[in-house]
């Protein structure tokens, strides 16, 4: 990166963005330099120096914040690249030569690949049957009237306190007499519906957010009411649909004591087995740990990414047909 | 939104492809005669010996042995519910202590009817008592480890001090180590509860006691005083923290190899993984090994027999195969092979090699002979389990609390938890 | 989903006279798939864990498969157990602690992501996101490592700023400081969860309102409070909502971090729980204090349902 697009980029972070709170003697001004975004537009020095206050707290809190929440992840990070003696110390080791060798370690396991492969097909298949189905479901209790509605909809908030850590055995047993251990697809089956009362719960609520009258207003443009809800309705629903399937995601992708008692063929295990596998009786392979973590979380970091473009591209289609 | 729809059902055909594969092979797996499928725990057994054995095995009987490493992270869970599936799991390897439990749950096939065949007479008769169960046999004893005291010969010799051959000469190095170098005399975590049975056991002591068909907790004793004042003597030669057992922070490689310190007590695979840190570390570390000295010259210090049997699973897919490679993992001629790749005790004397003088092995054992083992009570299993009620009265005693209701809490503890199966 | 029905165009509350069969099961074609998928799958394990709460099940019972009926002894044991009650108090103080961190930092968080500029955000979302996403066996271990005794990173930070006796100082050293650090824990790894969705939420908001707002001079705490806040309601009531039931069953964050300890002073319900039952394989009793937990959670949510029934009856 060259010194003249560093800066550009500091200046662009520190000037962008609405301003911050505006000062009592000038609000209106403050609004609109705000908008503007040039940051050219300030009127005296006072009222400039106090708008340049207002653009940069919410940047330094939020480095600040930034900072706070990502130590923890920057630690593991680190941590997945030191030597063995440098991980735990008392004095904590802040400057060494990295080494890919923890990574190695992790990934030459037998049968990584099938963890991942089982990874991606469960977590994928659970978000995607969870987005499908309480699509549908959080449609009808939004946007109908039907007699058992307000029922479904207590049903959904009861099994959002469903408590799984403790339904772990009662699944095992049902599992086991059903002769259905050892099966992705059961897994996967656990995984949606543990996502689902969330999803349909979340969709529901942006569904209902989504003013009536766009709907209507297409339909008398002559759209089906399936077409008014893809063509409108749904385009406006991408965050949603972005938060709940990373909730999703999330959930299943790093899910442990299920898989661990109903998946005992390493043909069936996930990656969350996998993660726990180096802490063992004859010492913690911390740094093997930390890799494989750092491996597990990146696919998350990488969805939103990928999601976060669709989204901002998703509300602006929404605002445009709106 | 078509190309999306085409991804979801792409998916979901991917998902019913896969978890057919999956199920069938699982469903398959265990009930056939052409494998047998064979759990041990993550670092028991070295890789060599396995897959010499194996396809040893593998050759005789023409069948394929599936060896499956289990990680110790919710191992119980693992092993309970595999024990009540058929043909998950044909042999397994099992903690002792945790033998009876399982023994117990009917989980672990009856194998008194081969026991001539596996070597019965041969094995150690202090092992014994963990295979066995109610008067039937329901495992093979397979390895066993105990600890030792590791100690740096040099900073022993610039201290003047010399290997004890009784607690108090023992204390006497500690305190010659501590006046005349830098080193921590010894490290010794407030919770080694390994450690702290040998000195119960020593005092005549134990953890519970039967009395008719239910078991009491037994700390609140004079026998049980004793020991904990003996391990808080040793306790107060340690910087360590009072609240940490030998595992978190792991002393081998996590503590040692930072620290100065003289003495420790550990397993032998925790002297290599210190030697081992201590030389990537840049440091020397040229260990000795002597037994933990008993209250006389005349005897050793108990030792706790940690170690593990194999079992056949009453619900093996093939208990006539899953026998026969027991047998032949417990050998006389795989043990001794067994004994030459790992540090460990095989289950008999014939399988013992020749120990260099002044190794750890050759201190083991000396040992053995004063080894012992927890309350074979099939609730023992429920003790250790987080968090251990013995542990916490360690901690407590030796922060100061009063003994007697400290050891009054821990042994109600025990006395409940012992006595579930 | 059935796209062909009949009478698309009509909006919901259109009345018409002579709905087809079709329009009247469209929205129980809807919710069946949903409500099956609970029901086999959820309602089959709720109804098994009634089951066995009422036997003595343990490894025995789960590896012999037999079942031994006990009636109500495993509530009976609960119940008359001193500790559950004890921790049962501590479980909500724990809760209502780490509630309000969670939904005040995080609506400030939301709030801060509206504020920022693409770029900022950006780099504050990514790092939200990424404390959602790890891992739970990292994150524990991290914070043990953070604050552990010998080797601990606030140790060092602590002597490093010239603080003594911070040599050995031991952060668990008892259950409120363990709870302490264990909402630290949880706040860390559940602010994002409200933040982003705030911050989802208020984005379908159109943007106009603010600006409206602000051109009628109106201070940022008026706007929070005359605009986001009525329009956010159901968000703010299902979100704390759902922190209650998490932070209520949050059990790994506490757990690993000391097992409860010391001297299971530390201990929540679902840790108890896990303690009594699962660690020491007494399932049935395990399933008897799971059950008590969910009954206990209803009827304290009781006054929330009827909040968000009568949200729903606003709404429609």
């Amino acid at each position: 990166m060259t010194p003249d697009k560093i800066t550009d980029r500091i200046s662009d972070v520190n000037i962008s963005g609405p301003g911050g709170a505006p000062p009592a003697g000038d609000p209106v001004r403050q609004t609109v330099a705000g908008t503007a975004r040039s940051g050219g537009t300030g009127g005296g020095a006072r009222a400039l120096r106090a708008k340049r206050f207002g653009k940069i707290w919410p940047n330094v809190t939020a480095l600040l914040l930034s900072l706070l929440f990502i130590f923890p992840v920057y630690w593991m990070f680190a941590s997945s690249l030191k030597p063995r003696g440098d991980i735990l110390t008392r004095d904590p080791v802040f400057f060494f030569i990295p080494t890919l060798e923890n990574y190695t370690r992790a990934i030459e396991v037998d049968l990584f690949w099938t963890y991942v492969r089982n990874s991606l097909v469960v977590t994928l298949g659970a978000v995607f049957l969870a987005l499908l189905v309480a699509l549908a479901a959080g449609f009808a209790i939004a946007r109908m009237k039907f007699r058992g509605r307000r029922g479904m909809v207590l049903v959904v908030m009861m099994a959002q306190m469903a408590p799984w850590e403790v339904l772990i055995i009662v699944m095992y047993l049902n599992a086991r007499d059903l002769e259905m251990l050892n099966s992705i697809l059961t897994l996967t089956l656990i995984y949606f519906v543990m996502a689902l009362p969330f999803t349909l719960w979340t969709l529901r609520g942006f569904i209902a957010a989504v003013p009536r009258e766009l709907e209507e207003a297409a339909m008398i443009d002559g759209c089906t009411r399936t077409q008014a809800f893809f063509r409108v309705i749904f385009p406006l629903l991408a965050p949603g649909l972005m938060a709940t399937s990373i909730f999703g995601f999330i959930m299943a992708w790093n899910e442990f004591p299920m898989v661990l008692v109903l998946n005992k063929s390493p043909e069936a295990s996930t990656l969350p087995l996998w993660l726990a596998s180096f802490q063992t009786q004859f010492g913690n392979d911390w740094g093997a740990t930390m890799a494989a973590s750092m491996l597990v979380t990146l696919p998350v970091l990488i969805l939103f990414l990928i999601l976060q473009r669709r989204v901002t591209g998703g509300m602006s289609a929404g605002a445009v047909k709106g | 939104m078509k190309r999306k729809l085409i991804a979801a059902t792409g998916v979901a055909a991917m998902v019913a492809s896969v978890a057919a594969c999956g199920s069938g092979e699982g469903g398959s797996d265990g009930g056939s005669a052409d494998s047998i499928t064979v759990w041990l725990m993550q670092g028991s057994a070295p890789d060599e010996w396995l897959d010499e054995l194996n396809s040893a095995f593998e050759e005789e009987h023409d069948v394929k042995v599936n060896v499956e490493i289990q990680e110790w992270n919710g191992i119980q869970e693992r092993v309970t519910t595999a024990l009540s599936e058929d043909g998950t799991v044909d042999v397994l390897e099992v903690g002792n202590t945790q033998t009876p439990a399982f023994a117990d749950s009917t989980g672990l096939a009856d194998l008194t009817d081969i026991r001539g065949d596996l070597g019965y007479d041969d094995w150690y008769q202090s092992t014994l008592a963990t295979v066995e169960f109610d008067g039937a046999l329901y495992a093979a004893p397979w390895y066993t480890a105990n600890r030792a005291v590791i100690y740096d010969k040099d900073v022993w010799a610039e201290a003047g001090a010399e290997v004890p051959t009784t607690r108090e000469e023992w204390v006497e190095a500690l305190q010659l180590i501590e006046d005349n170098t830098e080193f921590e005399p010894i490290y010794m975590p407030g919770q080694n509860f390994y450690v702290f049975a040998g000195f119960v056991w020593d005092e005549g002591g134990d953890f519970a006691v039967e009395d008719g068909d239910a078991w009491a907790g037994a700390l609140n004793t004079p026998e049980g005083r004793a020991a904990m004042e003996f391990y808080a003597e040793l306790q107060s030669f340690s910087d360590s923290p009072t609240d940490n057992d030998e595992a978190s922070p792991q002393q081998a490689t996590e503590v040692i190899p930072q620290s100065q310190v003289a003495t420790w007590i550990g397993l032998p695979w925790q002297a290599e993984a210190a030697i081992e840190a201590l030389e990537e570390a840049g440091r020397d570390a040229d260990y000795g090994y002597f037994p933990i000295p008993g209250k006389t010259a005349d005897t050793l210090g108990s030792v706790f027999l940690g170690g593990s049997n194999l079992a056949v699973a009453e619900r093996a897919g093939d208990k006539e195969l899953a026998q026969e490679w027991l047998r032949m993992a417990t050998s006389a001629e795989w043990m001794t092979k067994f004994a030459e790749a790992t540090p460990m005790l095989p289950n008999q004397e014939a399988a013992l090699p020749e120990t260099e003088p002044g190794s750890f092995v050759e201190v083991m054992g000396e040992t053995a002979e004063y080894g012992d083992f927890f309350p074979l009570a099939p609730g023992w299993a429920n003790v250790e389990v987080v968090p251990n009620p013995i542990k916490e009265m360690m901690t407590a005693a030796l922060d100061g609390a009063d003994y007697e209701s400290a050891a009054t809490t821990a042994d109600a503890e025990i006395t409940e938890r012992i006595n579930r199966d | 989903m059935s796209a062909e029905t009949p009478d698309v165009v009509a909006p919901p509350d259109r009345k018409r006279g002579g709905k087809g069969l079709g329009t009247r099961l469209l929205p129980y074609l809807l919710i069946a798939p949903a409500l099956i998928a609970l029901g086999v799958v959820l309602g089959g394990a709720l109804f098994r864990n009634v089951l066995i709460s009422l036997q003595e099940f343990g490894r025995r019972q789960l590896i012999s498969r037999t079942t031994e009926w006990t009636g109500l002894d495993n509530y009976s044991e609960v119940l008359t157990n001193e500790r559950f009650w004890s921790t049962l108090l501590r479980t909500f103080v724990f809760m209502a602690a780490n509630v309000v961190l969670i939904m005040v930092i995080g609506t400030l968080c939301g709030l801060l992501l509206m504020r920022l500029g693409k770029r900022m955000r950006l780099v504050f979302s990514i790092s939200l996101v990424l404390a959602w996403a790890m891992p739970i066996i990292p994150s524990t271990t991290v914070f043990r490592w953070i604050f552990d005794t010998q080797f601990g990173l606030m140790n060092w930070l602590m002597r490093t700023l010239g603080f003594s006796g911070y040599e050995q100082h031991n952060w668990f050293d008892s259950g409120f400081s363990t709870l302490t650090i264990a909402s630290l824990l949880i706040v860390w790894m559940s602010v994002p969860f409200v933040a982003l969705n705030l911050y989802a939420g208020l984005t379908t908001v159109s943007g106009e309102i603010y600006e409206a707002a602000r051109m009628d001079g109106a201070s940022a705490w008026r706007i929070f409070w005359s605009i986001v806040l009525p329009i956010m309601k159901p968000f703010f009531l299902i979100t704390t909502f759902l922190e209650i039931i998490w932070v209520f069953k949050a059990f790994a964050q506490i757990y690993a971090l000391n097992g409860g300890g010391p001297n299971r002073s530390s201990e929540t319900l679902p840790v108890m729980a896990f303690v009594e039952g699962m660690g020491q394989q007494q399932y049935g009793v395990a399933a008897a204090i799971s059950v008590l937990t969910l009954l206990i959670l209803m009827v304290a949510m009781s006054f929330y349902f009827r909040l968000i029934l009568k949200q729903e009856k606003e709404q429609s």
